[in-house]
């Protein structure tokens, strides 16, 4: 490692008491004379008595039953997700392609390509350095209601992400078939179709559905912003005091994405390992051998189901779009275009033509750099500083939760004959290790925005609320990469351990720990550039971030300041990204 | 008649030089060896052969066409008519043996006839592919995916991909490097047979001296990038190669 790990540890500890300096210890911040611990208590008494009934009693009579009410919200919130995941997925193919070089000629002008992935790689980074929930309040006012503007919302930031990681995994590919193909006068683009998509493919579905799962939970969270999704049900139990409902909701959620990543855990399985011929022909002729051939039906129907459902999810339902008059989408958008434009350059009229636009923007221009000066300052900074520290706080605490519950929870070690050596024959690791993956899976089960407004709802608006949310999600993400990378250690060194009489724990901080140290940072780094993206964002439940200025502004449609703090936090991401990126660069040469 | 031409080439890569000077002709037919140590050039020259790289200096002309003049369709055109067998193979794992195969035409398919091969192949052509493999013994695997195979079996299924290509030159890179000592007299008697039968040209990189005086009549020694000797060495010549 190139730092040394001991230094590396001393600089998380040394960083992480700046963030506790930067963002205050007062973890529950209550108004006086609320009594906190009793809706705390009552709430997680709702996680014994999930409500399956209406807990408002002044409901009319003939008002829709809850469970109706909650399935719908619920086949919503999968109709979107799955709208912008289908529009998500053509669209990163396509830039993915662009963004990546293994279709370009082995030799010659390469530089000329250089200019072609470069563009494309920055508006890939912009589109997903934007927080879906952001790119939604100005998909909202800029086009109205329609659910359209919320896919779409969704689908951008996906797009980015997909078309960059589809981008790695396709370079990632041996170039030898497709080597062999164009040495054989095949061009590049019949490479890339024949060569390098079918191998990158069951890497690429796999991380499609792992897509769809996020875009399940991001869809969820839109509805904290007003979409109609569980979201918004759970945030309207939520402030009405009905936990019960909350807790039925957070358990349909639960239990969908456990489904969808359950289904993503099968496909993948499928797709690596392939189908072994079952069927002898009787005789070999190329008729038999084909009519025999090993097919996976559960492949091909899993793939016709999901064909049908992004249909339905297209035609069936309320209309996408809601109906405007002529004209009224324009006046819309006009006037969101006058409320983006930076106050000292705007125009008076919110309906301003071009011309107007124009002369405004000539006559305030001198009065653009001061206003974005005083921005900076006050709240600009600050902002900035406490959104990145958040950011660092959480990734931290997740590591050190991960850190100790890993070993625990490793198929190689939680039983009873762990790396093969047998010990003890108690049935406890065994059950440990299970009830801490299944800890994992539902930690990461639920959007980091969703435990912030809950835990703010509990704990009062303060940083520590955020940080735990977003150490949570990422402490159930990161147990589960971390698992995998102890899990697929070599047995050799750690085995020895056992072997000569040592626990598990000195097994694992002995040896299989500091194997996997360069892939546990490679994924904290990774989590870490996610949190700082989320943290942007979690700010609008009230906590002093980027987010609670945006949410500020929001009310008062001040666009102009919004996309100020917006474009500050997208220069975050990107930073993180980067740094990110950098120290992975630097680990993975070391990594194996 | 010489089909393969190469006139005092050298390649180099940014300051290493990989080849220097090297002059020699291969005829119609011809089967030949190519020896040395490792980074000698080999992999270098076969892929110079097959036209995957421009010589930094020199001439080469392959099957009538003149590098030194190259335009994207002819290349394309005579590049069809030669069969590459890199080191891995070059197999799509994920794919079926006919998927493989069939890939070898690509040179005479454009991007929609390469997937309508790939995903509804022609009646004649199936019929083809099974034939080929029915000769490389593997043809009850055709339908199976190919990484189900063994080492042995995919070897020859790369080998059935440039017989379907209907390559007039085959170019293979160590194709004993991944085969148990036992089968590698098997591959070479494979090769040799197919290219006697079918008027092939063969050159091939290897490392197994003996074998390579056993089954090849014409043996190429590259020492550091330039042609040590070129048709039937002597004991002294051979160790003279691996002595650096």
């Amino acid at each position: 490692m190139w730092l040394g790990r001991r230094w590396l540890v001393i600089a998380l500890g040394v960083i992480f008491v700046l963030c506790v300096a930067r963002l205050g210890t007062s973890f529950v911040s209550h108004t006086p004379g609320s009594d906190p611990w009793a809706s705390t208590i009552r709430f997680f008494s709702g996680a014994v008595t999930p409500s399956l009934v209406d807990q408002n009693p002044s409901l009319p009579a003939d008002a829709e039953p809850f469970l109706s009410r909650l399935g719908d919200d619920l086949l919503r919130t999968i109709r979107y997700a799955l709208i912008a995941t289908s529009l998500a997925i053509p669209a990163g193919l396509l830039l993915g392609f662009f963004a990546s070089e293994q279709w370009w000629p082995r030799s010659g002008v390469r530089v000329v390509f250089q200019f072609i992935r470069w563009p494309v790689r920055i508006l890939l980074s912009l589109m997903r350095s934007i927080h879906e929930l952001i790119w939604a309040i100005f998909f909202l006012s800029a086009f109205g209601d329609a659910p359209f503007s919320a896919c779409l919302a969704l689908a951008l930031p996906f797009t980015g992400t997909l078309a960059k990681v589809f981008s790695e995994l396709m370079d990632e590919e041996s170039r030898s078939p497709r080597d062999v193909l164009t040495a054989a006068g095949g061009s590049g683009a019949q490479g890339f179709v024949a060569a390098i998509l079918p191998m990158a493919l069951p890497d690429m579905v796999s991380y499609s559905l792992y897509r769809f799962e996020c875009a399940l939970r991001s869809s969820a969270v839109l509805g904290f912003i007003g979409v109609e999704t569980i979201g918004l049900s759970i945030n309207r139990s939520f402030e009405n005091g009905y936990y019960g409902e909350v807790w039925t909701a957070l358990y349909v959620l639960i239990a969908t994405v456990i489904v969808i990543e359950g289904l993503g855990h099968l496909t993948r399985k499928k797709m690596t390992s392939g189908k072994a011929r079952e069927r002898r022909p009787e005789g070999v002729s190329e008729r038999a051998l084909r009519k025999t051939a090993p097919r996976d039906w559960f492949l091909r129907s899993t793939g016709l189901g999901w064909l049908v459902v992004i249909l339905m999810a297209f035609s069936v339902g309320k209309p996408l779009v809601t109906p405007m008059l002529e004209g009224q989408r324009v006046e819309r958008l006009s006037r969101f275009l006058t409320k983006l434009t930076p106050d000292p350059v705007a125009p008076d009229q919110s309906l301003a033509d071009w011309g107007e636009r124009k002369d405004a923007w000539s006559d305030g221009s001198g009065q653009f750099f001061p206003w974005l000066a005083d921005l900076w300052q006050h709240p600009g900074q600050e902002a900035v500083i406490n959104t990145l520290a958040m950011s660092v706080a959480a990734i931290i605490v997740a590591a050190w939760l991960a850190i100790l519950l890993v070993p625990l929870g490793a198929r190689s070690l939680a039983n009873h004959h762990p790396l093969g050596v047998a010990m003890s024959g108690s049935a406890i690791p065994k059950l440990v290790g299970g009830m801490i993956r299944a800890f994992f899976i539902l930690t990461r089960a639920v959007p980091e925005y969703l435990y912030a407004f809950l835990l703010v709802g509990l704990m009062g608006p303060s940083a520590w609320p955020l940080v735990l949310a977003l150490a949570l999600h990422n402490l159930g993400i990161l147990g589960r990469l971390w698992t995998e990378v102890v899990e697929n250690q070599r047995p050799g060194i750690p085995r020895t351990v056992l072997e000569v009489g040592g626990s598990r724990l000195q097994s694992y901080l002995g040896a299989l720990a500091p194997m996997s140290l360069n892939r546990f940072m490679l994924f904290f780094f990774y989590r870490w550039e996610s949190c700082v993206r989320e943290a942007t964002v979690l700010g609008m439940l009230g906590v002093s971030s980027l987010g609670y200025y945006i949410s500020i502004q929001q009310n008062f449609r001040e666009y102009d300041d919004i996309l100020f703090y917006t474009l500050l936090g997208a220069v975050l991401v990107v930073g993180g990204d980067l740094t990110s990126d950098l120290l992975r660069y630097k680990l993975r040469g070391k990594s194996n | 008649m010489s089909i393969l031409s190469v006139r005092d080439v050298s390649q180099n890569f940014g300051a290493t030089s990989a080849l220097s000077d090297v002059a020699l002709d291969i005829s119609a037919g011809e089967q030949v060896a190519l020896i040395g140590a490792s980074g000698c050039g080999k992999t270098t020259l076969l892929r110079l052969l097959g036209l995957q790289t421009l010589p930094s200096s020199g001439d080469l002309t392959a099957l009538g066409f003149d590098l030194s003049k190259p335009n994207r369709k002819g290349l394309r055109e005579v590049r069809s008519r030669i069969g590459m067998l890199p080191q891995d193979l070059g197999l799509v794992p994920n794919l079926r043996v006919i998927q493989n195969v069939v890939l070898g035409r690509s040179g005479k398919r454009n991007v929609f006839g390469t997937i309508r091969d790939l995903l509804w192949p022609a009646k004649v052509e199936r019929e083809k592919i099974f034939e080929i493999l029915n000769r490389m013994g593997v043809a009850e695997k055709m339908y199976d995916r190919t990484d189900s195979l063994s080492g042995g079996q995919q070897q020859r299924v790369a080998l059935a991909r440039t017989l379907y290509q209907g390559a007039e030159v085959l170019l293979a890179d160590e194709p004993l490097s991944a085969v148990d000592p036992a089968r590698a007299r098997d591959v070479l008697e494979l090769m040799a047979g197919l290219s006697s039968e079918q008027g092939i040209t063969l050159v091939v990189s290897l490392h197994q001296v003996s074998l390579a005086r056993e089954f090849f009549p014409r043996i190429i020694g590259l020492r550091k990038g330039k042609v040590a000797f070129d048709g039937k060495p002597t004991d002294g010549e051979i160790s003279s190669l691996y002595d650096l």
